[in-house]
């Protein structure tokens, strides 16, 4: 991180001063960036369920750096600062400093060691170098959980203003733009998209494979992280033609369709409202069920925050790798074996693998079909992460971060299968590590598991 | 010396096992208090209550997890907590101390047991006193209060060992009471340090899974609190 000196800033025009972007902030706006920090943090703690583990972490944190071996940015970096415990030691520093009654007692009888305007920046800073993969969570001892405070750091910091402009500009699209969704894609457009992807389905298998659109009652409500719309349609395909085999009733919501939902990376109010636009969309159709596509975010946040947040009016959550899976197991969908000759393996997105219930399901699923499955070492639960997780693989700004610090553990993993194709059902590991593999020079396809069903549904 | 002993054992001992026990009392009761609040807040109250469970049962014999990472510094962990655990509590002079002052006794371990588990306590404290100095990572996360611990707890050890021994050349009743005010500073900085984790771990892990479970609106409600009414634009 480099932020000018005050001499510098005298001959200099303002600069970001972050290693990411922020939307519209110079050096000279947020110049009260502590202040504004601590009214955040005294504002969340008061209407929030935080404050008591805060408490709890703040008493108990042992650092005994047990959680660096786990830490994959750590391990490549080997930066005292990307140590977790490290990381989240700043935050409670802070909590005991303005919140705890020694702190408080300590301020009084030594003034004038106030939270400093740098004490945010490295804060801001060592967040978002964090991919809240909560890999460390394995490890720790205590049970602390410092993906949850990155979490928390980074809501207290975006309600200080504080937060990547890659995250917020989506987000403001999603929940106040006028196609209500992170890719701004209008309503026409979808539907353009759509009917050109029955068509090349048409082509492909000479069968129709619907996409429905706005049909009440259907089973599930389908909400992809929409930007496969634009970046997957082979994902898309595998998906609607899964569903047809399984002969299971399904719809696409017309006043929302988008799964993303990147408050789970920075903020919770906006984490809030976006679970509430799923809903009110699930509603409106009479669907009994939300399905969540390729995307291990849209999963995670959908199944653990449809519930906290619906008031009563939930809903299942499913993930189409359960669907597809189960369908396939039933042997509701005939998938044949000799479409997918080359070497495959499987990337865990951290999302559903360590933070959610998707491990077995899509192996099940590819080993069914697939002759040449291989594993990474480690998988599942204690997967590496791609390298782009907690919303980073948004920020283009870092991309040499994420390429040779963030995934360069997942680079190497990736080599040692040589496998020819990686699946994985996230939209944003499969971004970030299409970009490892171009950095990288490896000799490897990215696709979804979707596309590979795709590619061997007998219709 | 023996009068000093003799309130050591007696008064002080009384205040400092009061200070101990009210002050883990209250930790307990204020930890569990918010988290009960926490669950009666949050928008979804499901709890996975034996996974947490069974993860916290499975980190207090964290044995079957040192192919992980650091095998050595959680073999220095857990040979700390057993010996303090293990020696603290069923040492027969500590059940004496308490039984003359309270009445509660409990059976006290054989001698060679404790002196064994004494000798792996010292390793297990020294261990981690090596890993803070000399693994890059943990002394640059290592405050002083971090060592200050270690020294208290590697004092009361060496100090009743070496007291026990008939080879020691340190006069016994000043040894003893340097135990002894060891053992007290250390026991009436528990409820106020990080050693607190000795009745807060098992709900170290209920209280995060718990924290994950959001209260609805507390989102929209930090926003007016920041901005007022009117709320603010993303």
């Amino acid at each position: 991180m480099t932020i000018p000196s005050e001499k510098t800033m005298e001959t200099s025009p303002p600069q970001q001063p972050y290693f990411y972007h922020l939307e519209s902030a110079s050096i000279t706006e947020l110049d009260d960036r502590a202040e504004k920090f601590l009214s955040a943090l005294t504002a969340i703690l008061r209407n929030s369920n935080y404050h008591f583990l805060i408490e709890l972490y703040a008493k108990t944190s042992a650092k005994c750096g047990r959680c660096a071996e786990s830490c994959q940015v750590y391990q490549t970096s080997k930066d005292l600062r990307d140590i977790p415990c490290y990381r989240t030691n700043l935050l409670l520093d802070v909590y005991k400093q303005y919140f705890s009654s020694n702190g408080q007692l300590l301020n009084r009888l030594v003034p004038g060691n106030s939270l400093s305007n740098e004490k945010i920046d490295e804060m801001a800073e060592l967040f978002y170098r964090c991919t809240a993969c909560r890999r460390c969570t394995l490890d720790c001892p205590l049970g602390i959980d410092h993906g949850l405070l990155a979490h928390f750091g980074r809501y207290v910091l975006s309600e200080a203003g504080i937060a990547p402009k890659g995250l917020v500009v989506s987000v403001r699209e999603q929940l106040e733009g006028t196609t209500g969704n992170t890719s701004a894609i209008p309503l026409p457009a979808l539907l353009d998209n759509i009917e050109f992807l029955q068509e090349e389905l048409q082509d492909m298998t000479g069968k129709l494979v619907d996409f429905p659109v706005d049909q009440e009652g259907a089973e599930y409500i389908f909400f992809p992280a929409v930007s496969d719309y634009l970046m997957e349609a082979d994902t898309l395909m595998g998906n609607a033609a899964a569903l047809q085999a399984a002969g299971i009733s399904w719809t696409i919501g017309s006043k929302y369709y988008d799964g993303i939902n990147y408050g789970l990376f920075y903020n919770d109010w906006a984490l809030e409202r976006i679970i509430q636009k799923l809903l009110e969309e699930a509603h409106r159709l009479k669907a009994k069920k939300i399905l969540i596509g390729e995307c291990g975010h849209a999963a995670r946040s959908a199944r653990q925050f449809v519930p906290t947040f619906a008031n009563g009016r939930s809903l299942p959550v499913v993930s189409i790798l359960e669907v597809t899976e189960q369908a396939a197991r039933e042997g509701k969908l005939r998938l044949k074996k000799d479409q997918v000759t080359e070497r495959v393996t499987y990337h865990d997105p951290c999302n559903i693998a360590r933070s959610g219930w998707i491990v077995n399901q899509p192996r099940q699923l590819l080993r069914s079909f697939v002759n040449d499955f291989v594993e990474m070492r480690p998988n599942g639960r204690e997967n590496y992460c791609c390298g782009g997780g907690g919303g980073l693989v948004s920020l283009d700004e870092i991309y040499d971060f994420r390429m040779k610090v963030a995934g360069k553990t997942k680079a190497e993993q990736i080599q040692k299968t040589e496998a020819q194709i990686v699946a994985t059902p996230c939209a944003n590991c499969k971004k970030q590590l299409r970009e490892l593999v171009d950095h990288y020079k490896l000799p490897v396809q990215i696709v979804g598991v979707h596309d590979l069903v795709l590619r061997a549904i007998q219709l | 010396m023996p009068t000093w002993m003799t309130l050591a054992k007696g008064p002080a001992f009384l205040f400092v096992l009061t200070v101990l026990t009210l002050g883990l009392l209250r930790l307990i009761f204020l930890t569990t208090w918010d988290i009960i609040l926490a669950i009666r807040s949050a928008g979804d109250r499901r709890l996975p209550y034996r996974q947490i469970a069974i993860q916290t049962v499975s980190w207090l014999l964290p044995l079957n997890r040192l192919h992980r990472n650091r095998a050595g510094y959680s073999l220095a962990s857990f040979s700390l907590h057993v010996g303090i655990l293990v020696v603290s509590l069923f040492l027969r002079n500590h059940i004496d101390i308490l039984n003359a002052n309270t009445g509660i006794a409990w059976i006290a371990i054989s001698k060679p047991i404790l002196d064994a588990l004494t000798l792996v306590g010292i390793f297990g404290i020294s261990a981690l006193l090596l890993f803070r100095l000399y693994v890059y990572g943990s002394r640059q996360l290592s405050k002083f209060a971090d060592y200050l611990l270690l020294l208290l707890l590697l004092n009361i050890f060496l100090s009743g060992f070496l007291a026990g021994r008939p080879w020691n050349p340190i006069p016994y009743d000043g040894l003893m009471l340097f135990h002894t005010l060891n053992g007290m500073v250390l026991a009436l900085l528990i409820p106020f340090t990080k050693i607190a984790h000795c009745v807060l771990f098992p709900l170290i892990r209920l209280g995060t899974e718990v924290a994950w479970h959001f209260k609805p609106q507390g989102g929209s409600e930090t926003v007016k609190t920041l901005h007022g009414p009117e709320g603010r634009k993303i």
